[in-house]
């Protein structure tokens, strides 16, 4: 039953059809749908012919000793009789079906709870994909041992082919100076100084920190890096990165099982999807590695002004990006600045004598 | 309209041959069948959603072969044949092939 409703309604019958009154009857071949009844029958010289009757002219009528009798205003006297009642009902529904509203007709009734169901199915599917995943991702994540991390971390570095450029001494003194601030965490912080022209650093998984010369360069003064190494320590502290690839795995995942070998034009924009959904993310972490990593500085009533004066060399440094922010992975640097104003406000600051003394040692060894 | 897939109907012998005809209909599951399809591939069982699908092309193709007969003044369609295949870059789609031979009875 369920399934007729999905394709156009049809019947189909054998008849006596009468062309006028006393006329012998001929055998009639009818094809009903919801609009008309097409017929076929064979002339008295052999020719076969065939005729509609729209069904919102017909009449019928069911009669018990000759079954459905039907009668079309367009050809008077005229009648087809059909044996049983079916095609009786058949007519009868299908003109009551005409009078409902467009909502309530059989064919679209069922298809706008298909419709609602498949809204329904597809809203699921977008709440898995946007939060059960990533949710059950960083589960997974948060479960990954440290020295699971410290190898995913040391295979990454590896990878990146930089440790020759490694600038030992001053790895030695940024080291010195991390340990200086006292900052508890099971990770064993390594911090590592490559010779770059890119004025970047970044967290990799486990507990390495990598922070390139022409950055280092840029600093002034030593609550600038303090602030640059408590933001890229909190990325380790927090897991950011590992929970990063796993929240991408969990996507992938998911979207291979949905799609399965569903072709390239919908994998490449699950993919697209998959990326701007990654970004939003990598922005919300940066944001928490900014204020966690402020309070770190708080804690240690060293200036806060660091994270400003920091964000501020690396705008005037960095590239004008033409990328407005939602395409970046980080967020905009003057909402940075915005933000970091607002947390420090009217907090406590001391001069550190042996970070600042730490510093400068960096500062001459360039 | 008498559709069957015998070659002669019983007590109506064939007074006209119109030709031979054929209908065919090709449905895609949609991306929740298929996910449900897969499944059902994993975990074991008649797979509704699919075997809904087959009927729904079969009873599309029949249906068009019965108006393409009418039309044909044919009032039965005897030998009466029915394929099924998949099509598509990955055979995600299902093609079901009816054929037969349009008479007059």
């Amino acid at each position: 039953m369920g399934l007729r409703l999905y394709v156009c309604i049809m019947k189909t019958w054998f008849a006596e059809y009468y062309r006028s009154h006393g006329a012998e009857p001929a055998e009639a071949s009818v094809l009903a749908s919801e609009h008309e009844l097409s017929f076929t029958w064979r002339t008295e010289d052999g020719m076969i012919k065939r005729e509609q009757w729209n069904i919102n002219d017909v009449t019928v009528k069911d009669s018990i000793n000759e079954g459905s009798v039907i009668k079309t205003a367009s050809v008077p006297h005229a009648r087809l009789v059909i044996k049983g009642k079916e095609a009786a009902l058949f007519i009868k529904d299908s003109k009551e079906e005409k009078l409902k509203p467009w909502h309530k007709q059989v064919k679209n009734k069922y298809a706008v709870r298909n419709a609602g169901i498949f809204l329904g199915v597809a809203g699921v599917l977008v709440i898995a994909y946007f939060l059960l995943v990533p949710w059950f991702s960083e589960k997974l994540a948060s479960r990954v041992s440290i020295h699971t991390e410290q190898q995913f971390g040391d295979a990454a570095y590896e990878g990146l082919g930089i440790a020759a450029q490694q600038d030992e001494r001053a790895s030695a003194i940024i080291n010195s100076f991390f340990d200086e601030m006292h900052i508890a965490t099971p990770y064993a912080i390594r911090i590592s100084v490559v010779k770059d022209n890119t004025v970047n650093a970044f967290a990799l998984p486990g507990g390495r920190i990598v922070v390139y010369t022409a950055l280092l360069d840029k600093l002034h003064s030593y609550p600038e890096l303090a602030a640059l190494l408590c933001h890229e320590f909190i990325h380790v502290n927090n897991r950011h990165s590992t929970k990063s690839i796993f929240r991408k795995l969990g996507s992938k995942v998911f979207i291979g099982l949905l799609l399965g070998n569903a072709g390239n034009v919908a994998s490449v924009l699950a993919d697209r999807a998959d990326d701007f959904k990654s970004l939003t993310y990598s922005r919300s972490l940066e944001k928490e590695a900014d204020l966690e990593g402020l309070q770190l500085l708080e804690d240690r009533k060293i200036d806060p002004a660091g994270f400003d004066l920091l964000f501020k060399e690396l705008k005037r440094s960095g590239p004008a990006s033409a990328m407005p922010e939602f395409l970046e992975s980080h967020p905009d640097i003057d909402k940075r600045i915005a933000y970091i104003h607002e947390e420090a406000k009217g907090k406590d600051v001391e001069e550190n004598e042996t970070l600042k003394a730490i510093f400068n040692q960096l500062k001459i060894n360039k | 309209m008498i559709l069957t897939t015998t070659s002669t109907i019983e007590g109506r012998p064939v007074q006209e041959y119109l030709g031979i005809i054929n209908a065919q209909s090709i449905i895609g599951a949609n991306i929740f069948k298929d996910f449900l399809g897969g499944l059902r591939d994993v975990l074991g069982g008649r797979s509704k959603t699919y075997e809904r699908v087959i009927e729904e092309a079969k009873e599309d193709a029949l249906r068009e072969m019965t108006e393409k007969a009418h039309r044909m003044g044919a009032n039965a369609v005897i030998g009466v044949d029915l394929d099924f295949e998949t099509v598509g870059g990955s055979g995600s789609m299902l093609m079901v092939i009816a054929s037969g031979t349009a008479v007059r009875i």
